[in-house]
C-alpha cells in the first residue's frame, strides 16, 4: 500500500539522528518565522494583499508580460520568450554560443532546475558553475537539492568537510563550517573571475519598470553580474508584479516567512547591462504556466513566490526530507506543482500530507495548499493513479457502513480477531501493522454497551 | 507565430475568473518613533556595525583607524582620499579584486529590516561586493520606517541607470549545516557610517 514517497522515506528515516536533526532544524526556521510575522502587526493584512496582488497578476498576466517585455525592450534588454523547457534550454545555449561562452557562474533558480539546462549546456561543452554555496555544495557531490531555499540540507559537515578536502583541497579534518565557507569563497572567486558569462534567476519582474529583482543573501547574483562581460536572467512567467508598490509587500515577506529574517542581504534591481557589457538578455519561460492558469481548482499555485515557509512548516517534509518526493520541489508546494506537471509521475507524493492545513496558514502569498492536495486525491482514480489495494478497502468499508446488518455482525465478530496469534496479525501481509501496533477489539461493541447502560 | 503570440495567445485561452487590483493604500505598515535608533539596532541584528559620525569628524581619518591594515581601498567618491583604486577608471572590474576596503555612499536606509539602496553610481558596480570589507556612508537624515516608504523612494542614476540594490548587512550563508557564517561571496563586513546634516 506504500505509496514512491513514504518507500522513500522510510530510507530517510533509517538514519534516526539525522531525522531528528532535520525536523528540529526546520521547526527552528519555522519558529523564526513566527517570531517575524508576530513582530508586525500588519502580518496577516500583508498576506492578504499579497494574495489579491497574486490573484489579480495571474489573471491579467499578458497584459503584464506584454507591459514587462516592452519596458526591458526600451530599457535596452533583449526579451526571449520560450514555450517549453527544451526551447529555453536552446535559447540560452544560443545566446552562450554567440558570444564564445565556454563557461558561466549562476545563482540559484529554480526554473533551470525545472528545464535541466546545467546538464543540456554541460551535454554542449559549457561549463555551468552554481555559486550559491548550498547549490555549489551539491553540484560538486552530484545531486540535486532537496530544498528550494536551503538546497544543500541533507549533508552535515562532515559530509561538507569530506566533498571540499576531495574536490577543492581543503584542510584534511577540518570540517569547520566557517573554514569550508571561507574554502568555497575562494574558489568562488576565482570563477567569477574567469567566467565570461553570469547568470540570474529572478524573484520578480516589474511591469512598469522592467526591472528583474533578485534575493540572495550571499552576494552571489550581484558577483556573477559584476565581472562577466553578460547577463542572461531567466524568469518563469508568473513572477512578474505589475509595480514598485506590489514589490514592497513581497520583499517585506519573502524573507520572513521563508528564513525568519528581516530582508535578505541584497534586494538587487537589473535594469539593463553593466556600462562595460553587452545588452542583457531576459529569458520568459511558460513551460506549462498558460496552460495550469485555466486549471479551475490549482490555478492558485501560481501565486507562489517560492519562499520555502511550506515545507519548513510540514510535519511530513520535516520528517521525510526532500529527497522523498519525485518531483525537484518537494514539500507541499512541490506536491502541487508536481500533479501539474504530470498526474502520473507525481501522484505518490499526495500522499505525503496529513491534511493539517500548516502550510496553507504560513504561506504569505495564501495558496490554498492543502485543500488543493486534498482535491487531487479525488481524482487519483480518475489519473488511474489510485493505488488498488487502498480503492479495495474503501470499497470494503462502504459496504460494512453502508449495510447495518453487516456492521453489526461485525462488530459483534471483531474481537475473534484477538485471539489471532500476534506474528500472524503483524506480518507484512496485514498492511496496518506496518508502523502501527495492531488495537485490541472490545468484547462489546460501543453500540452495544450505550443500549445496556440506557435500558 | 511568434514565440510570444503563441504563448499569450494560449494564456488568453486558458485564462478564467479575472481578479481585481486590491487598494494598497490602506496597509498599516509599521513606523517606529526613532527610525533611527531603529535602524541602527536592525543593522546590528544582521551583521552590521553603525558608527555615528560626529561633525567634522574626517571619515578618512576615521576608515584609516577602522581597518589600520587595509592596503587597498577602492572609492570613487570625492571627498574619500585615502583611495589607493577607482571603480570609474579601472580596467576590468576583476581589478578591483583584493580590495580590502570599498567605500560607497547610500540613499537612504529603512528601519525595519536595515537595508541601504545603492544605486550604481559607479562605472564597475563589482566595488559593491568585491571588497573584503565594504563601508557604506549614510546621511543620517534619510531614514524611512519601511519598504512601502522606500519603493516610493528609490532612484536610478543618471548615469548609470541600470542598476542599483538594497543592502542589509555583510553577506552571509548557513548553506552548510545551518550554521551562519559572515562572508559568504561578497563583503565579509559592513559598516555604515552615518553622517551628520
Amino acid at each position: 500500500m506504500s505509496t514512491g514517497h513514504s518507500k522513500a522515506a522510510k530510507e530517510f528515516l533509517k538514519n534516526q539522528n539525522y531525522a531528528k536533526w532535520h525536523d528540529a532544524t526546520f521547526w527552528s526556521v519555522r519558529s523564526k518565522r513566527d517570531n517575524m510575522a508576530y513582530g508586525l502587526d500588519e502580518w496577516e493584512q500583508l498576506r492578504e494583499k499579497a494574495s489579491a496582488i497574486k490573484r489579480h497578476t495571474i489573471t491579467h498576466l499578458d497584459e503584464y508580460l506584454d507591459q514587462f517585455a516592452t519596458n526591458a525592450e526600451k530599457n535596452g534588454c533583449i526579451v526571449h520568450w520560450a514555450k517549453d523547457a527544451n526551447e529555453f534550454n536552446e535559447i540560452v545555449y544560443g545566446i552562450l554560443k554567440n558570444h564564445n561562452v565556454k563557461k558561466i557562474v549562476k545563482s540559484k533558480s529554480m526554473l533551470t532546475e525545472e528545464c535541466e539546462m546545467n546538464p543540456y549546456l554541460e551535454a554542449h561543452g559549457i561549463e555551468v558553475v552554481e555559486t550559491d554555496l548550498g547549490e555549489r555544495i551539491i553540484q560538486l557531490k552530484g545531486q540535486k537539492p532537496s530544498h528550494i531555499v536551503m538546497p544543500a540540507i541533507h549533508l552535515n559537515h562532515d559530509d561538507v568537510g569530506e566533498l571540499f578536502e576531495e574536490k577543492l583541497g581543503s584542510e584534511k579534518g577540518n570540517h569547520d563550517p566557517t573554514y569550508l565557507t571561507y574554502v568555497a569563497r575562494l574558489s568562488l572567486r576565482n570563477e567569477f573571475l574567469t567566467a565570461d558569462a553570469g547568470m540570474t534567476g529572478g524573484n520578480f519582474g516589474i511591469a512598469e519598470t522592467g526591472d528583474i529583482v533578485v534575493c540572495t543573501n550571499e552576494g552571489n547574483a550581484d558577483m556573477s553580474t559584476s565581472c562577466p562581460k553578460l547577463h542572461i536572467a531567466a524568469i518563469g512567467l508568473e513572477k512578474i508584479i505589475p509595480n514598485y508598490d506590489c514589490l514592497a509587500v513581497f520583499q517585506r515577506m519573502l524573507c520572513r516567512a521563508g528564513t525568519g529574517q528581516p530582508t535578505t542581504t541584497y534586494t538587487s534591481h537589473f535594469r539593463k547591462a553593466r556600462p562595460t557589457a553587452h545588452p542583457m538578455h531576459i529569458v520568459l519561460v511558460d513551460n506549462g504556466r498558460s496552460e495550469w492558469i485555466g486549471n479551475p481548482e490549482h490555478w492558485e499555485a501560481l501565486k507562489c513566490i517560492r519562499c520555502g515557509s511550506c515545507m519548513n512548516t510540514c510535519p511530513v517534509y520535516r520528517r521525510s526530507g526532500g529527497y522523498s518526493y519525485s518531483y525537484f520541489i518537494p514539500g507541499p508546494i512541490g506536491i502541487n506543482l508536481g500533479m501539474l506537471r504530470d498526474t502520473q509521475q507525481h501522484s505518490g507524493n499526495v500522499s505525503a500530507c496529513t491534511l493539517c492545513l500548516s502550510c496553507q496558514t504560513v504561506c504569505p502569498v495564501k495558496v490554498n495548499l492543502g485543500d488543493q492536495i486534498y482535491q487531487w486525491r479525488q481524482q487519483l482514480d480518475d489519473f488511474g493513479t489510485a493505488n488498488p489495494q487502498k480503492k479495495m478497502m474503501c470499497r470494503g468499508m462502504s459496504m460494512v457502513y453502508g449495510n447495518q446488518g453487516v456492521y453489526n455482525l461485525g462488530t459483534a465478530l471483531a474481537h475473534w480477531a484477538n485471539i489471532i496469534p500476534s506474528p500472524l496479525m503483524n506480518c507484512g501481509l496485514n498492511p496496518w501493522a506496518e508502523g502501527h501496533k495492531m488495537m485490541t477489539f472490545p468484547p462489546k461493541p460501543f453500540h452495544k454497551l450505550i443500549k445496556e447502560i440506557e435500558k | 507565430m511568434s514565440n510570444k503570440e503563441d504563448i499569450l495567445k494560449r494564456y488568453r485561452a486558458n485564462v478564467r475568473e479575472k481578479y481585481d487590483m486590491p487598494d494598497l493604500s490602506d496597509i498599516k505598515a509599521i513606523t517606529y518613533p526613532n527610525p533611527l535608533v531603529q535602524f541602527a539596532k536592525m543593522s546590528e541584528m544582521v551583521g552590521g556595525q553603525v558608527i555615528e559620525v560626529d561633525q567634522g569628524r574626517d571619515v578618512n581619518v576615521l576608515i584609516r583607524e577602522l581597518f589600520p591594515d587595509a592596503k587597498e581601498i577602492a572609492s570613487n567618491l570625492p571627498e574619500i582620499t585615502i583611495a589607493t583604486r577607482n571603480p570609474d577608471t579601472v580596467g576590468r572590474a576583476r581589478d578591483l579584486n583584493g580590495t580590502d576596503v570599498g567605500i560607497i555612499r547610500g540613499a537612504f536606509g529603512v528601519a525595519e529590516n536595515a537595508c541601504i539602496w545603492i544605486p550604481q553610481t559607479m562605472k564597475e558596480k563589482a566595488v559593491c561586493f568585491i571588497s573584503e570589507n565594504l563601508v557604506i556612508l549614510l546621511p543620517k537624515s534619510q531614514i524611512v520606517n519601511n519598504m512601502h516608504e522606500a519603493y516610493k523612494r528609490i532612484q536610478f542614476d543618471k548615469t548609470y541607470d541600470g542598476y542599483g540594490t538594497f543592502i542589509s548587512g555583510p553577506s552571509k550563508t548557513a548553506d552548510i549545516a545551518q550554521v551562519l557564517v559572515m562572508g559568504a561571496q561578497a563583503a565579509r563586513s559592513a559598516t555604515i557610517l552615518l553622517l551628520p546634516e
